[in-house]
């Protein structure tokens, strides 16, 4: 299949970073072999509280990325429609957007402590914005002559907005929803390394803290694959949802 | 976000709210929020160890910036985000650029980019302080590998997709295969390039103030961790503004060079 | 011998796949030195590809091009090109874009500002120099683009339907100029454009291609007088479109002929 053909100079560093911790070259104290954090990984897998740990992190994100998600694409439609809205909200828009929404985690630690809320006000803090946006221009830049006909056709009220106005604004929300999937992952990360009792960033913290490098490596593995195989599969379900679009 | 027409007559409630000029009506949440911040807190009803007044931030701040800590913790932290920046621009911009022009650059670049593109680049961070401890070389290198993503990316979509009628037309008149890149390949993907940095600016400050946060180490990150752990709320707050003002300077920044290097490009204009 | 030889000219995209793209199919055609030739047909006959290949920026998949006996490989400033979408370097302005050529060719730059005010002048943009294309309407930056390919004097001149973007009264206008400054400057001129009155306003010899595959299907000369009113223009136009007609409906209308559906 030509995608597992596009990932071959992957495929070929790993085996080359495999011989070289053979022969080696590298120091496997610092950079394990491939083999080692596959032994790592397995260990993990079987001794137990693995998948505690995965599932205590993908609650916490998927939590506070729905909450963006929801809440996000009703304010920023919501912002491009009525006018008083837009008023209100526009200025805190503009205000918070600079902030790295990081730089927020000591103040939801001081307020939430050391738990899931936290983290999970971390993710939806951090990607309300992007989706708020997105759905805001992608709402706005409706093409008017598409809103004209569906009007001219009978379409009224409420329909109009579903059926018109969602369903145009739909790529552009997908895509600000693409950006804050990743951006989730990254701020989950960011709080459970800093302060945790669960989840896949303190697991990684403390078997670095333990001197298990080949766990460690592995841990961050299974993030990158995590994160890489949720971006794959949103991308296949957002192709899906926008089948009747022209491929550019 | 400039207000522009918008199909659906907007549905305001009441003629009052509308009859107000717009710069006031734009600010009225704002006030709002910061006066109901500052009755809040000095009316108790919220634990001042969560909730410090605005006033108290003020107060704080006005002390910090008196005895020039706070400053140097900023000055650290920007310089920090903007080595890392640069670092990025002039590596990413140049694997961009290889990778448009060499097939095995792009053959073997590519799928690294993919992989990289989704993956929460901050989980490395363990592992670049495993091997360049926890002071600045670690910081930077995580920043500089965090936003070099996008820019790679934009720099290699740019400089593939110029119109080839720019290229004909500059062959039909005498330009060599040769010049052909910097003189023309080059500008024509500007935008791009520069819309690419622009993303890949903001994740500069974002991962520098974790990485800050992670590591300990003076800076902005540090001023606020250590602020959360010891229970003052007042100084976290001020971080956070300080922070925000980063952010704000740094990217109005940006936006003006833009501006300035591409007077002669069409911006669509209107999004945030 | 004429002065641009084209003999059994193809051009076949996707050859090796079973259902090839024949662009222009085994094209003769002869074009004599200082002359107006203007080429007609309906969308995708290939036209655009025939200049493209006259301009040595493809290359035929069979036939020869010869300038003067020489055949080309390259594109190059003895034959200048204006596209439909004009092309100009949106960084640079105005007179940078007239410049660039004269540039390329190592003019030193007093001669070069003469020049090139001499052929922004010529096209009517005095005054806009200094402005950057995006500022200019289609018009304009198309006189831009005319007045960068004069600029270098080429003994050649390649115009892919460059009015093909204009709108319709800004597009008549331009007609008019151009035709003035062909007649003024002794040079070839091959004009590409779907626009059958535009053609016979500005031609001494229409091609008409066919449908695809892109072939010549007849080649009239226009002894229309210099000052011959619109009228007279439209009255020839209207000759040509009968032989054009059956083409734009295949084109269309894939399999289907004007005699065709005229009857069924």
């Amino acid at each position: 299949m030509t995608a597992v053909r596009f990932y071959i100079p992957l495929f070929l560093i790993v085996a080359f970073w495999q011989m070289a911790a053979m022969v080696g070259m590298v120091d496997v104290e610092l950079l394990p072999s491939p083999l080692a954090i596959g032994n790592g990984l397995a260990h993990l897998a079987t001794a137990g509280d693995l998948m505690l740990h995965v599932g205590v992190s993908v609650y916490r994100q998927m939590a506070g990325l729905i909450l963006a998600a929801i809440i996000g694409v009703s304010l920023g439609i919501g912002m491009a429609h009525v006018a008083w809205v837009r008023d209100v909200f526009e200025p805190i828009v503009r205000l918070t957007y600079p902030l790295p929404k990081s730089a927020l985690i000591p103040l939801l630690i001081l307020w939430f402590g050391i738990g899931h809320n936290s983290k999970i006000f971390a993710v939806f803090l951090g990607c309300l914005l992007p989706v708020v946006v997105s759905s805001f221009n992608g709402t706005r830049g409706v093409n008017t002559q598409l809103v004209w006909s569906a009007r001219s056709l009978g379409t009224r009220g409420i329909r109009l907005l579903w059926k018109i106005y969602f369903q145009a604004a739909l790529p552009e929300i997908l895509s600000g929803l693409r950006i804050a999937l990743a951006l989730s992952y990254t701020l989950l990360v960011s709080s459970e390394f800093l302060i945790a009792r669960a989840g896949l960033g303190f697991l990684i913290q403390s078997l670095g803290e333990a001197g298990d490098y080949p766990g460690m490596f592995a841990g961050i593995l299974i993030v990158a694959l995590i994160g890489f195989t949720a971006d794959r599969l949103y991308v296949k379900w957002m192709n899906w949802m926008l089948r009747w679009q022209e491929q550019a | 976000m400039a207000g522009t027409g918008v199909a659906a007559a907007p549905r305001q409630t009441g003629s009052l709210w509308s009859r107000l000029p717009g710069f006031i009506r734009r600010s009225v949440s704002i006030v709002v929020l910061l006066l109901t911040w500052e009755g809040v807190a000095q009316a108790g009803w919220v634990d001042p160890f969560l909730l410090p007044g605005l006033s108290d931030v003020l107060r704080r701040g006005y002390e910090e910036v008196g005895s020039a800590g706070l400053v140097y913790l900023t000055g650290l932290t920007l310089y920090r985000t903007l080595f890392a920046f640069v670092l990025a621009s002039i590596i990413g911009v140049s694997i961009g650029v290889a990778m448009s022009v060499s097939k095995t650059t792009r053959w073997f670049c590519d799928p690294l980019v993919s992989f990289m593109f989704p993956i929460p680049k901050i989980a490395l961070l363990p592992i670049f302080v495993l091997w360049f401890g926890v002071f600045d070389v670690s910081k930077i290198t995580m920043t500089t590998v965090a936003c070099i993503v996008p820019i790679i990316s934009a720099t290699h979509l740019g400089t593939r997709n110029i119109d080839k009628y720019l290229i004909w037309s500059a062959r039909a008149l005498g330009t060599s295969q040769r010049k052909m890149f910097w003189k023309i390949v080059v500008p024509a993907a500007l935008p791009a390039i520069l819309t690419g940095l622009q993303i890949a600016f903001p994740i500069t400050l974002i991962v520098s103030i974790v990485c800050e946060m992670l590591t300990g180490g003076q800076g902005l990150g540090g001023y606020m961790i250590y602020a959360a752990r010891f229970g003052e709320s007042d100084k976290v707050f001020l971080g956070i503004f300080f922070t925000a003002l980063i952010g704000y300077v740094l990217i109005e920044g940006f936006a003006w060079l833009r501006r300035r290097l591409l007077v002669w490009h069409t911006e669509t204009s209107g999004a945030v | 011998m004429a002065y641009i030889e084209i003999e059994g000219v193809s051009k076949v995209y996707q050859a090796d796949t079973p259902d090839p793209i024949i662009a222009c199919d085994r094209v003769d055609l002869d074009i004599e030195r200082d002359s107006i030739v203007t080429i007609v047909g309906p969308s995708g006959c290939g036209k655009s590809t025939l200049l493209h290949m006259i301009g040595g920026f493809i290359t035929p998949s069979s036939g020869e091009i010869r300038f003067g006996g020489e055949q080309i490989v390259e594109p190059g400033p003895d034959r200048g090109v204006v596209f439909q979408h004009f092309a100009l370097f949106p960084w640079m302005t105005v007179r940078g874009n007239v410049e660039y050529g004269l540039a390329e060719k190592r003019m030193p730059k007093a001669q070069r500002r003469e020049v090139s005010q001499h052929y922004i002048d010529m096209v009517k943009l005095t005054g806009f120099e200094d402005s950057y294309p995006n500022r200019l309407s289609g018009g304009m930056q198309q006189r831009v683009a005319l007045a960068r390919m004069l600029a270098c004097d080429p003994d050649t001149l390649l115009m892919d339907e460059p009015f093909g973007a204009l709108d319709a009264q800004t597009r008549m206008i331009m007609q008019e100029e151009l035709r003035e400054i062909c007649r003024a400057s002794k040079k070839t001129v091959l004009f590409v454009t779907h626009d059958v009155r535009e053609a016979v306003f500005l031609g001494e010899r229409v091609v008409v291609m066919t449908a695809r595959p892109g072939r010549i299907k007849a080649v009239l000369d226009i002894d229309l007088a210099d000052d011959a009113p619109r009228l007279a223009v439209d009255e020839k136009a209207d000759e040509i479109w009968d032989i054009l007609r059956d083409e734009v409906i295949k084109a269309v209308v894939p399999g289907a002929s004007y005699s065709e559906r005229a009857a069924g």
